[in-house]
């Protein structure tokens, strides 16, 4: 079997049908642009944008990153161009780069959400995804992912303005009961969810006594993180039937197939591409791999595929 | 061809700890070969410091952007080459270019943290070594020497390049001189898309690996101290 022979289309809801399961993850590939010298970007079912709020934000004070074991702790605090110049500057860019753009969204209140997502309507995006999961950021965002009610309005409210452009709303790993917000997610009528954003986390220099990360708190992602993104998508798999998005740790085409079997239809790679900067192209190259080894011609057949209980 | 003051982002293949590449400037490069100087801080550079001939390493690079020449307006100024510790990596490809067109600072603690002396020695046109512990050089720091020797002197004769610690160079840009630094940051990818390597300047923060990691050093705000 070649690669053309395989199937891996994945649709995520009605609107966004992709070419294969493999995206970036949002803030690991900047605006799509700066991927395009290391692999085709056209290769990927879609780039998801590094996250945009209505107006610039200059970002947190360094250090803002500091390795820990397996993985890396992350203050950015959201660091972006703006909406403005989001949509005159990058996005054109990056919708030349033939692969579907998802946008990512932050907002300090439901209105503000709408807003960006209306504009990025009207500039043509594939998909938006809803951040309301980034722990390094003190207004908005991620105290809507973590109370029920306001995830579960600002998503209606959101739906109700966007007709055109995929809506995926990313989970945080704090989020309790996970099943609760994916479930509200999906009769609210968000496309797809996506999950898990960073865990919140800190790293301290026993020498110098102090943190390691200026903010002191930052989220973990990559390798460290894997075996709870792989039990949160499990779960949340259960609970829908909307696709879910597996994100946490993902470097190979096997760590890719182990989402793809916990329930995962699509997943995005996020760390692994600051290590290697083709790793999404090589986790595809995986998949494809694995396919081939295994006699698997269409890649829907592996979705929730895990096998439990006596052999 | 790789320029003076760019660097590669150097990994451990196959490990997942540590995990991210590090970023080292190129030290040398010649008949196809690169080379680095480092100093073992932590796990990665001590594992490094225990690879054998024949052991692999991945290497992603030249990154970043590098020292500019005295050219234009600037040809008539003289050089003045300022390293702190490891800085000495970063300033030695410049220094080979330059050659005796430069006047090189070399401060560290003590005589055993002076690498490469005697080369630095060797190149550069007026050479002056500053140890805390007096073991080379004059006593003092780096900065304590190009005070005194901007002392009396008109400012605009000199281009100023520096490398080492945070602190020498924000004492550094205290004493008004035009011209250039290296920054050192964490950095996770290297290449301009984790925004993890920000440096505070005049105009907002800039990527280190991709706006930098050479800077105006009047344009950095210190924001550590
Ligand atoms: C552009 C640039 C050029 C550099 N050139 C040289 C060089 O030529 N020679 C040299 O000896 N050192 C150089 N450094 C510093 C070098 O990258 C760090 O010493 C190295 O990353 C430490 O790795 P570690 O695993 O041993 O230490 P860790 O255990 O990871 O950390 C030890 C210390 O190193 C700092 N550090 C950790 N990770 C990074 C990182 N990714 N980037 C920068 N600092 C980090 C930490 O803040 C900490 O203080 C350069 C740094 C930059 C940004
Ligand atoms: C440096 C960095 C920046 C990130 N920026 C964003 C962002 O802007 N919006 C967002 O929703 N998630 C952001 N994330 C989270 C990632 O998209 C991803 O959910 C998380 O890192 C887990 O995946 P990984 O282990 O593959 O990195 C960021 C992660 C990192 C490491
Ligand atoms: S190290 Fe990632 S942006 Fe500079």
């Amino acid at each position: 079997m070649s690669g053309s022979e395989l199937n891996l289309s994945v649709n995520i809801g009605q609107k966004l049908p992709l070419k294969n399961p493999v995206m970036t993850a949002s803030g690991t590939c900047g605006y799509g642009a700066e991927v395009a010298r290391f692999y085709e970007p056209a290769r990927l079912g879609a780039l998801v944008l590094k996250g945009i709020s209505l107006t610039p934000w200059p970002g947190n004070p360094c250090p803002r990153i500091t390795e820990t074991a397996c993985g890396m702790i992350n203050s950015i605090g959201l660091q972006n161009v703006g909406l403005k110049a989001f949509i005159k500057e990058k996005l054109p860019v990056a919708k030349a780069l033939g692969s579907p753009i998802i946008a990512n969204i932050l907002g300090g209140s439901a209105g503000e959400y709408v807003k960006i997502a209306r504009a990025l309507e009207e500039a043509g995006v594939d998909g938006i995804e809803l951040n309301v999961s980034c722990p390094n950021v003190k207004k908005g965002g991620i105290a809507f992912g973590l109370d029920l009610k306001s995830f579960t309005k600002l998503i209606k409210a959101v739906r109700k303005d966007i007709s055109g452009p995929a809506i995926i709303v990313k989970l945080s790993p704090g989020a309790q009961p996970i099943e609760a917000f994916a479930r509200a997610a999906q009769e609210e009528g968000a496309d797809a969810v996506s999950l898990i954003n960073t865990v919140p986390a800190m790293a301290i220099d026993a020498d110098s006594r102090r943190p390691l990360i200026r903010n002191i708190v930052g989220g973990l992602s990559g390798p460290a993180i894997k075996p709870i993104a792989l039990w949160l998508v499990y779960k949340t798999s259960k609970a829908v039937t909307i696709p879910v998005i597996g994100i946490g740790g993902i470097r190979t085409g096997r760590d890719a197939i182990e989402f793809i079997l916990a329930g995962a239809s699509a997943v995005q790679v996020g760390t692994a591409s600051f290590v290697d900067p083709a790793a999404p192209v090589r986790v595809l190259e995986g998949i494809e791999g694995y396919m081939r080894e295994k006699g698997i011609k269409d890649i829907s057949a592996l979705v929730g595929g895990l096998v439990t209980g006596c052999s | 061809m790789p320029m003076p003051g760019q660097f590669f982002m150097v990994g451990l293949p196959g490990r997942l700890d540590p995990l991210l590449k590090r970023p080292f400037g190129l030290f040398r490069h010649e008949d196809g070969l690169l080379s680095f100087m480092y100093r073992v801080r932590g796990k990665g550079t001590l594992i490094m410091s225990g690879l054998v001939p024949g052991d692999t390493v991945e290497i992603l690079g030249p990154l970043g952007n590098h020292y500019p020449l005295p050219e234009g307006k600037y040809r008539i100024r003289k050089p003045l080459l300022v390293a702190g510790g490891t800085g000495v990596a970063s300033l030695l490809p410049l220094l080979r270019e330059l050659k005796k067109n430069s006047i090189f600072v070399y401060g560290g603690r003590n005589r055993d943290e002076l690498l490469c002396i005697d080369e630095v020695r060797g190149l550069a046109g007026e050479f002056i070594a500053a140890t805390q512990d007096g073991s080379e050089g004059v006593r003092g720091t780096a900065v304590d020497v190009v005070t005194d020797l901007i002392r009396g002197r008109d400012k605009d004769g000199f281009l100023l390049y520096a490398c080492g610690p945070a602190g020498m160079l924000k004492s550094l840009q205290g004493l008004g001189l035009q011209g250039y630094c290296a920054m050192e940051e964490n950095m996770a990818c290297g290449t301009g898309v984790c925004l993890g390597c920000a440096v505070k300047t005049s105009t907002g923060y800039k990527r280190a690996c991709t706006e930098g990691p050479v800077f105006d050093i009047n344009e950095v705000v210190f924001e550590r101290f």
